[in-house]
């Protein structure tokens, strides 16, 4: 019985090609998106789930609690020891500093090649609460004494080439040599981890970061713990509660709270700078669900609406004893086979379209994500669920209609499913269109006004150079000077000035205390530091709005603050400011406000304004130089800048960066979701025009002897258009007063996020809606005219 | 084998009741050739329909082998039919998707006969039916006269206590109807009842009974000598 339905099937696809392949390429696009998303999703939720205990990790983080509450996931230095060896919660705790790319130079003889490599410092307990083995052997002491390193594979093969890498050294940042002592797998993708070298912690002896210092934080600085089993972390967040009055007595013990972050979490929690948000994936998946839907709604609806041709068929079978029960069977076999046809298209697309879907997200999703255990289920649902869903109602339809009337093919259209039912499910694929396609209007258009705002500052055409990670007495200003004077001799150059960090992107963000005017105690909100020399305004296009730029000495008495400051402490007045004593950090800076600056954007568009200070301190150390080029010279102005560089830093990399760039990095996850929605948008309409295509050439064969009729009778072409297009357009309206506030309330939860955020226009909701009316006029003009052009005689034979 | 009594029809519109069978009462005999006769509109296919258990009587009764079959339920009736009724049409009525065998195949797959008596039974009522050459062509590649000795193939195929016939010689010629016309003859004289609904009085002499309809009722009944 099986074989004869599955041949009648067969038999089907090819009599009605087109038909079969609307089917199949509508629901073959649905399920390539599916399986993207899929991927995409499966991937995210799959972070470090691979470690032994993962349920028993947690990270240590902590909360400032101030005006706001800020999120920091890390602790002070001294922490992580004090949880390690004054308690027993846990059976091992580490610390890794993870500093990204650092300097790696391997000599060889005489010569030296250097290279940059992300690179952490740990301790050995780090490999043995995560799961990261060591090629070839067990971990024992790897990483307990100073200047020994292991590495990834790819970085050995970086560094060593082909030369077995063990016993190997290489010297880091130009300071320490290392030892190579193990050789690690390479890390998987799905890991929160990705530096390719770690060296052992120990080698940071003298760093900052080893003290048992309980005043400040940083988040390169991350620990770990693996509890005892049966610890609950809510009781020894209880017991942390009493670490400020014991390690840091002068604090407010309110201010800092230390927590257990869960390690499953961490990926999924932004709060903490997780990699990306449970919303977006649930977005996703909704989205992914809806192309299915909509794929299968262009099934039902044109299996039904075919339903009249095949009611021959189905009075016939009725006729010579066919039940219900294996009529219905014989069109889920119809369509499970073209589900199976479509899944395996569809399969085949998503692997082609993976790489360009890894560029978007930056990944490197493997097509072996589709050999798993989740991804077959995920397969076997789709393969039996889509036909229950797309093939009961029209079999259901058809099995039910009576077999007189099937014979004599005098079905009704309410006998074929009612038009009604069709007209309720196009209206829903045309909401959704409607949806997808004003979310990404908005998107895109957030994206411009976050990108092409006036942030305060001028962004454009400034170059930021990194400074090496030298001892302090180099980096000081004085060293400095000669750098930047030998750079602004070119006449491509405009401005430089050496920094901390850029006005907005900040990349070294540092917050601290304040007071002000001699109040006594800090103020509750802390002050966000932007340290540089008196060019940082010129550079950056800061503009003074009371006061003047302070004066390049060798202390740091003169301060300039932002209008935001002023309003924090309740002074809206920028003149009023001028001259008041402000200290910064405790007494790291005690001078006087000299000048204040108009507000910029020195965060995201997601984040207020911070109260800013600019000052110059000539002992500080200076992690970049901002210059301003001639950009109609800028090839000649970068090679400039990197020949002085090179010559001020020969064993260091050049490297540098474009401000307008690094700012459009901030909105990078804005650009991949509206990557997405864009395609998926366009998916949706591609999928919707089929399915309007497929109806209205059964509405056009349906209604041939209407169409003779009216021509016969005088109707013109224009009026026979017309009739076809009645019902798409009454559909669309519906769609769209539908689909207007629900596209509006998804438009509002999501520009929640941001502090500043565009206007939601009327025509976000109207262009979409326009967009589906022209579409369908254009189907419906192409096959309608070709209908409404034949010739009467024909059309009223042919019925 | 058939007897009805009183069976009444009607098809309603919203405002409009047609009465298609009106009190209508006759027996059919097991091995009897009965020809319908009528102009149309009078009931003749209405009659067909019910008696082909296609279609539900409004009243009156209708015993198929002595059992009342007027309230069956879709599934008795379908259950009734496959094993006891074969049907010819006008229009052949076979499935474009299958080939000729696979047509006349179907009834026995419903029937749930086991695949190899399956083919044995198709290939020998297409050898009788003389179409076995063919048994690989779809419908729309035979000539009228061959779709409809399919037809029959298939109405006979489950060896059926009745056949019903609704005009099927009324898209032939007459060679082609005149062979038609021998096949239906020849299964009647091996035990197969047969009630045909004609508009040709040509055909209705190869029954042995006419029954003349209108309006839904028998008007008259004459038996012919034979």
């Amino acid at each position: 019985m099986i074989r004869n339905y599955l041949k009648i099937a067969w038999r089907n696809i090819k009599k009605r090609k087109s038909i079969a392949f609307i089917h199949i390429t509508g629901l073959a696009i649905g399920f390539t998106c599916a399986t993207l998303i899929f991927l995409f999703i499966s991937f995210h939720l799959s972070f470090d789930n691979f470690h032994r205990n993962s349920n028993r990790i947690y990270r240590l983080v902590t909360e400032i609690h101030r005006e706001d509450i800020r999120y920091k996931a890390t602790v002070p230095p001294g922490l992580p020891n004090v949880f390690k060896n004054n308690y027993s919660f846990a059976e091992k705790v580490t610390k890794i500093v993870d500093w990204d790319e650092q300097l790696i130079t391997v000599k060889s003889g005489d010569s030296q090649e250097s290279y940059k490599a992300k690179t952490a410092f740990t301790e050995p307990d780090f490999f043995r609460i995560f799961n990261f083995p060591l090629l070839h052997k067990n971990f024992s002491d790897e990483l307990d004494a100073p200047n020994t390193a292991v590495i990834t594979p790819q970085a050995a093969q970086k560094l060593f080439g082909d030369t077995p890498p063990i016993g190997k050294t290489f010297v880091w940042n130009n300071e320490e040599t290392v030892l190579v002592t193990g050789v690690l797998r390479n890390l998987p993708e799905n890991t929160m981890f990705t530096s390719e070298v770690f060296i052992s912690l120990n080698t940071l002896r003298n760093s900052w970061v080893s003290k048992e210092t309980w005043t400040g934080t940083s988040s390169s600085l991350q620990s770990f713990a693996l509890l005892h089993p049966g610890q609950h972390p809510a009781d020894i967040e209880q017991v942390m509660k009493s670490f400020n009055a014991i390690y840091l007595p002068d604090a407010d013990k309110d201010e800092y709270t230390y927590k257990l972050q869960p390690f499953n979490s961490i990926h999924l929690d932004t709060q903490y700078s997780g990699g990306i948000s449970k919303e977006l994936l649930w977005t996703l998946g909704i989205v992914g669900i809806l192309l299915l839907l909509i794929a299968c709604i262009n099934f039902i609806n044109i299996a039904a609406a075919q339903s009249a041709y095949r009611s021959k068929e189905i009075g016939l079978r009725k006729v010579l004893g066919g039940f219900r029960k294996q009529l219905l069977l014989q069109f889920l076999t119809e369509t499970f086979l073209i589900t199976l046809i479509a899944l395996i298209v569809g399969l085949g697309l998503s692997i082609v379209l993976l790489p360009y879907f890894n560029n978007i997200f930056g990944l490197s999703l493997s097509v072996s994500g589709l050999l798993t255990l989740p991804f077959t289920i995920f397969f076997i649902i789709l393969l039996l669920g889509i036909p229950v869903l797309a093939g009961s109602y029209p079999g259901i339809i058809l099995a039910r209609i009576a077999p007189v009337l099937a014979l004599k093919q005098k079905l009704t259209q309410k006998d074929t499913g009612g038009v009604m039912t069709r007209q309720v499910l196009i209206t829903g694929q045309f909401i959704v269109s409607i949806i997808l396609i004003a979310i990404m209007l908005l998107i895109s258009k957030q994206i411009r006004y976050a990108t092409q705002s006036d942030l305060g500052f001028d962004p454009s055409a400034i170059v930021m150079a990194g400074l090496p990670d030298l001892p302090d007495e180099k980096m000081k200003a004085s060293g400095l000077t000669s750098l930047k004077s030998e750079i602004l001799r070119s006449p491509y150059i405009e401005e430089a000035s050496v920094c901390f960090t850029s006005p907005g992107a900040p990349i070294n963000g540092w917050g601290t205390d304040v007071s002000f005017n001699g109040n006594p105690g800090q103020e509750k909100f802390l002050i966000e530091s932007k340290m540089g020399d008196k060019d940082y305004l010129k550079t950056f296009g800061i503009r003074l709005v009371a006061g003047r730029n302070f004066i390049q000495k060798d202390s740091t008495d003169e301060v300039l603050v932002n209008e935001t400051f002023g309003k924090k402490i309740g002074i809206n007045d920028p003149e009023e400011l001028i001259g008041k004593s402000i200290t910064i950090s405790e007494d790291y800076i005690h001078g006087r406000i000299v000048g204040v600056v108009e507000d910029f954007h020195d965060k995201d568009f997601r984040q207020n304004i911070s109260p800013v200070f600019i000052a110059w301190d000539p002992d500080r150390a200076y992690n970049e130089l901002g210059i301003k080029i001639n950009r109609t010279h800028a090839a000649e102005a970068i090679r400039h800048i990197r020949n002085v560089w090179s010559s001020h830093f020969p064993d260091y990399i050049f490297e540098y960066h474009f401000l307008d760039e690094r700012i459009a990095e901030m909105y990078e996850s804005e650009q991949q979701f509206l990557a997405l929605t864009r395609i998926f948008s366009l998916l949706a309409i591609f999928i919707c025009s089929m399915g309007i295509y497929g109806l209205i050439s059964l509405f056009v064969s349906q209604k041939t002897k209407e169409i003779g009729i009216r021509k016969v009778l005088g109707g013109k072409v224009f009026n026979i258009l017309k009739l076809f297009s009645r019902d798409f357009l009454k559909m669309i309206t519906i769609a769209g007063l539908i689909a207007g506030p629900i596209a509006w309330y998804f438009i509002n939860k999501w520009l929640q996020h941001y502090t500043y955020r565009t206007t939601v226009s009327w025509w976000i909701f109207i262009l979409p809606i326009g967009c589906m009316l022209l579409l369908s006029l254009v189907i419906i003009t192409c096959k309608g005219y070709k209908a409404a052009m034949s010739n009467p005689a024909k059309s009223l034979r042919t019925e | 084998m058939i007897k009805i009594t009183d069976l009444e029809k009607y098809y309603r519109t919203e405002e409009v009741q047609t009465v298609a069978l009106n009190k209508l009462s006759f027996d059919v005999r097991e091995g009897e050739f009965v020809a319908i006769m009528g102009p149309s509109g009078c009931g003749k296919s209405t009659l067909l329909n019910i008696l082909g258990l296609l279609d539900d009587p409004d009243g009156g009764s209708f015993i198929f082998n002595g059992i009342e079959v007027s309230g069956f339920n879709e599934r008795k009736r379908a259950n009734l039919r496959k094993h006891n009724i074969g049907f010819v049409f006008q229009s052949f009525n076979l499935i474009d998707e299958l080939t000729v065998y696979e047509n006349v195949e179907l009834p026995l797959i419903y029937t749930g006969v086991k695949a190899g008596e399956r083919k044995e039974r198709v290939q020998q009522v297409l050898e009788k039916m003389q179409i076995m050459h063919r048994r690989n062509h779809f419908p729309q590649q035979l000539s009228g006269g061959q779709q409809q000795r399919v037809a029959v193939a298939r109405a006979v195929v489950n060896n059926p206590k009745l056949i019903l016939a609704d005009e099927p010689t009324g898209n032939l010629d007459s060679s082609n109807g005149n062979e038609v016309m021998d096949l239906l003859t020849e299964l009647n004289q091996q035990g197969t009842t047969i009630v045909m609904v004609t508009h040709s009085e040509h055909d209705a002499k190869f029954s042995h009974r006419i029954i003349r309809m209108l309006d839904g009722q028998k008007v008259t009944e004459n038996i012919l000598a034979g």
